[in-house]
């Protein structure tokens, strides 16, 4: 069953571009900033886990949470100083350009701190659902794997449920469609501007601590890993969370069937190749024409 | 270290000296930035060239180039393509195969790199260049990640571990010194071309275009902008500047290591680009020389060279988003300011007011001159001040005849988006004088047939003809030099610039050249003048050198009508130019539509159904997408369709 096994592999890796390309679009709805450094909290998670648990001996539900609430609060003081400097000052910096550079120096300082901190070699935090893997018939189910599925499932369904039916999701989509028009009837669209970018920050360092077992990280994953949520959130056109999870499934599947049946070397590279064409066919249709005017 | 950056400062000031004494007699544009790399260049190059500072500063002038030309695409057109680090890799290994497998010199493999770069990038543009702004981005994203893949599978290329050369780019051969000073002093020389190029390229009429393309692509297109081959040939210069970029760093360093056409390569000059100034050729240069001097240095800044860099880029662009070369010059300007208190802000407010006015009042001049000639001949409509902004137009030299004679046809037109049926066989004529009066509810499709007529929208099916010609499928900017000439529901001024180069736009004429030639001679001045002539006819000459963000909504209004006045356009669409303005304001603004109507054929979209019915001769009503009335004022007054639709039950 080799397509089988790829489709589950397919679908592990796709689940993972499809979690941060939604904390990319997401946060680009409330914002109008696509955050290249969504990779680098991951990159945070993971190795954060693994030095308080590894070389500080700290308990793992403890070194979990430690993790994550520094990544939340380190969230929190970057939107107080820079975002609120320069989005909500007298001259606000504005351009999708030009704001992107602001989360491409955050990725770099980022990068910067964790090569301090963790050193330079790959590490990975420790598997929270160990032993080998599980079989049915002839499909391979790996138990990190399992568990990145299960948490994409329960974070993506959780996220789905707050737009859906909470007043704060209603206020959120408002603050996505119309910036000023959401001011304009109350909404405080920095408010949803900060919650987003410390849940999603929380979110894609959760996601690197599951994550890690199966790839390991160094202090320069972040850019590989912001990198596929950018694209798959781009081939869902970066205002659509619903269409980045599915292109972002779609990507990993598409990365796992040319890896298994056309060429196990150049399978990326025609993926790339694919990618491009795509938008160059159809850029209408892939939603480029309306992001750019946004 | 220390001495590279006195050296620097010396060598600045002296050149900066040089370059000030001479700008007092029209240095040639472009002379002064080129001046100061090339005199600087070559006192650090001559002074450190045999220490580590000095191959440091040649490594930092490599990538410099790469830059320079990243500054004209990237910064001042704004088309983000990610093709640099690739195609500094295609002159980089290009030059190493050449040099160390076929035993080429590495000048001569260095030119047949970038001339084979050029035409890979013509090849390879006119392709990607048919995606505009994010879809542009993304798709040449994927450049770096395929040539990766690429070059990490191949032997050839060395593979992971990289190419080495055998030559040098001085190629004379002879002692280390030697060696190293001519490859380093051929760097500097290249760099000073590049920021020369790039500077006369954006101070040349065609500077000017690409400014309106990077602000805004369609504006630009109805503007005349032939906004293809600009996109193109701005990728292919960025390409070929990447290429040379490459060849110089393969033939100064001679190894290359397979990082150079790594994304992280990619970001890097990303980064020399927005630190030093994203839209100015020398602010990228300073750019390179300080992310390659920071990464240089041996100590504590090279070794956390991450988090500097991410504090300098964020610091840097909070206080200006046009990097070091923008704070550079607001410091300059606010020294300036200090020597010359004279021109406080609170002065400028009241220049515009009495401006205002002064326009207010050439404007009831032309109302008395629009009475007079309700009975006068044709003909003597020149004699109005707005008029004269028209003799050059062809229907002056056509004649009276030429009210008669149809200019545009539109012939049963239909557009549909997706199912949405938005003009259901919508078919008109307008001769070529007069004032057309365009009205209906929200949504009618008015704006979407002024696009068909336009341009910027192709319809589903139908024809448009214009002054005999079938346009239906000609692109806008060709509509825009037959005698089209448009205004935007929403004012589409180009914020940045003065009052002068928003009109110049329309007086360009630059369509048929290439950039190629604007690095000899530049028309900008030319089109300025036409621009000053059109402004100074409609009474505006006094805010030529406004801001135009600065600006009233109905000043700004008024420029942009000028603008579309300032190219004799044959036929005038206006899209609402009434809506916010006040009363008063309205009725200036009908008496010089008035006076237009005489010499050129306007068609009007307009919610205010008083100023049409006063203005217009003839008037369409457009409901969902049928044309449902079509009529003199007299009976779009009492026509039961128009009221039931217009004015409500």
């Amino acid at each position: 069953m080799k397509f089988g096994n790829l489709l589950i592999a397919g679908i592990t890796t796709g689940s993972i571009y499809a979690m941060f390309a939604v904390c990319v679009s997401v946060w680009y709805r409330v914002s109008n900033i696509l955050n290249l450094a969504v990779g680098d909290f991951a990159m945070v998670g993971a190795l954060g886990v693994d030095n308080l648990y590894r070389v500080k001996g700290l308990p793992l539900p403890v070194a979990i949470i430690t993790t994550l609430v520094v990544v939340a609060v380190f969230a929190y003081l970057y939107d107080q100083v820079v975002l609120r400097i320069a989005q909500d000052g007298r001259r606000p910096i504005e351009g999708i350009v030009i704001t992107f550079f602001f989360t491409f120096a955050l990725s770099f300082f980022i990068d910067g701190v964790a090569k301090v901190l963790f050193g330079t070699d790959v590490h990975a935090a420790p598997t929270l659902w160990g032993g080998p893997a599980l079989t049915l018939g002839s499909l391979n189910f790996e138990r990190a794997g399992l568990l990145v599925l299960a948490c994409a499932v329960i974070i993506g369904g959780a996220f789905w449920l707050y737009i859906r039916f909470t007043l704060g999701g209603k206020a959120l989509e408002a603050s996505g469609e119309n910036s000023l028009g959401a001011r304009i009837v109350g909404i405080d669209t920095r408010q949803y501007r900060r919650l987003i970018f410390i849940g999603t920050a929380v979110i894609a360092a959760l996601f690197g601590i599951v994550e890690s077992p199966i790839t390991g990280f160094t202090y320069l994953s972040g850019a590989t890993i912001s990198l596929t949520g950018f694209l798959a959130a781009a081939y869902g056109g970066f205002r659509k969370p619903g269409r980045a999870l599915v292109a972002g499934l779609f990507i990993g599947v598409l990365e796992a069937m040319l890896g298994g049946y056309v060429s196990a070397e150049y399978g990326d590279t025609v993926l790339y190749a694919i990618l491009a064409a795509a938008i160059l066919a159809w850029p209408r249709a892939l939603g480029f024409e309306s992001a750019v005017s946004g | 270290m220390n001495q590279f950056l006195t050296a620097s400062a010396r060598a600045l000031a002296w050149s900066s000296a040089v370059a000030s004494s001479r700008a007092a007699r029209q240095v040639p544009r472009g002379g002064v930035p080129s001046v100061i790399v090339l005199v600087a260049g070559a006192i650090i190059v001559l002074n450190y060239g045999l220490l580590y500072t000095g191959s440091v500063f040649v490594l930092s002038a490599c990538y410099a180039i790469v830059t320079a030309g990243m500054a004209v695409q990237i910064g001042f057109s704004q088309q983000i393509a990610f093709s640099q680090s690739v195609f500094f890799g295609v002159g980089a290994y290009g030059v190493a195969i050449l040099n160390s497998h076929l035993h080429m010199s590495v000048l001569l493999s260095g030119v047949v790199m970038v001339v084979a770069a050029g035409l890979i990038a013509l090849l390879l543009g006119s392709v990607v260049t048919r995606a505009s702004g994010l879809a542009l981005a993304v798709a040449t994203l994927m450049l770096p990640l395929i040539a990766v893949g690429y070059v990490s599978g191949t032997d050839f290329l060395g593979g992971p571990v990289g190419s080495p050369l055998n030559g040098t780019l001085w190629p004379g051969g002879g002692s280390t010194t030697l060696v190293a000073l001519g490859g380093g002093l051929i760097v500097v020389v290249l760099l000073a071309a590049v920021v020369f190029i790039a500077s006369r390229i954006l101070s040349s009429d065609i500077g000017l275009e690409l400014f309106v393309l990077g602000v805004d692509e369609r504006t630009a297109a109805a503007l005349g902008v032939r906004t293809p081959r600009r996109k193109l040939e701005l990728f292919v210069l960025g390409c070929v500047c990447a290429a040379l970029g490459g060849v110089v760093y393969a033939g100064t360093q001679q190894f290359v290591p397979e990082t150079v056409i790594d994304p992280t390569t990619e970001l890097a000059l990303l980064i020399m680009l927005f630190i030093g100034g994203r839209r100015s050729p020398i602010g990228a240069v300073i750019g390179a020389l300080v992310i390659q001097y920071l990464q240089g240095a041996s100590n504590w800044v090279s070794v956390n060279i991450l988090i500097v860099e991410g504090v300098l880029l964020t610091v840097v662009l909070l206080v200006d988003p046009e990097g070091l070369s923008g704070i550079v010059q607001t410091g300059i300007a606010w020294l300036r300011g200090k020597s010359e208190p004279a021109s406080a802000p609170a002065d400028l407010a009241a220049a515009e007011l009495a401006g205002a006015e002064l326009a207010g009042a050439e404007l009831a001049g032309a109302e008395l001159a629009g009475a007079e000639l309700a009975g006068a001949d044709p003909p003597a409509a020149a004699v109005a001040p707005a008029a004269s902004a028209g003799r050059e137009s062809p229907d002056e030299i056509a004649g009276p005849d030429a009210r008669d004679a149809t200019l545009l046809e539109v012939r049963g037109v239909f557009k549909e988006y997706g199912g949405l049926s938005v003009l259901h066989d919508v078919t008109l004529a307008l001769p070529g004088r007069g004032l057309f009066g365009l009205c209906g509810p929200n949504g009618a499709g008015k704006s979407t047939l002024l696009n068909v007529i336009g341009g910027s929208v192709a319809p589903s099916s139908g024809e448009v003809i214009f002054a005999g010609t079938d346009i239906t499928r000609r692109p806008p900017h060709e509509r825009f030099y037959q005698g089209i000439s448009r205004t935007f529901q929403a004012v589409h001024l180009i914020k940045g610039r003065t009052v002068l180069d928003n009109v110049a736009v329309a007086c360009l004429a630059s369509h048929t050249a290439s950039i190629v030639t604007r690095i000899g001679r530049s028309r900008l001045d030319a089109a300025r003048a036409k621009a000053t002539r059109t402004l100074a006819d409609l009474g505006m000459a006094h805010l030529a050198d406004r801001e135009v963000s600065s600006l009233t909504l109905e000043t700004q209004r008024m420029v942009e009508l000028a603008r579309a006045l300032a190219s004799s356009p044959r036929l005038l669409l206006l899209d609402e130019p009434a809506s916010g303005l006040s009363e008063e304001q309205r009725q200036r603004l009908a008496t010089l539509l008035v006076t237009l109507a005489d010499r050129t054929c306007v068609l009007l979209v307009e919610h205010d159904l008083a100023l049409v019915a006063q203005v217009s001769e003839r008037i369409f009503v457009l409901s969902g997408g049928h044309l449902v009335f079509d009529g003199g004022p007299a009976d779009f007054r009492s026509s039961p369709v128009v009221n039931s639709l217009l004015v409500g039950s």
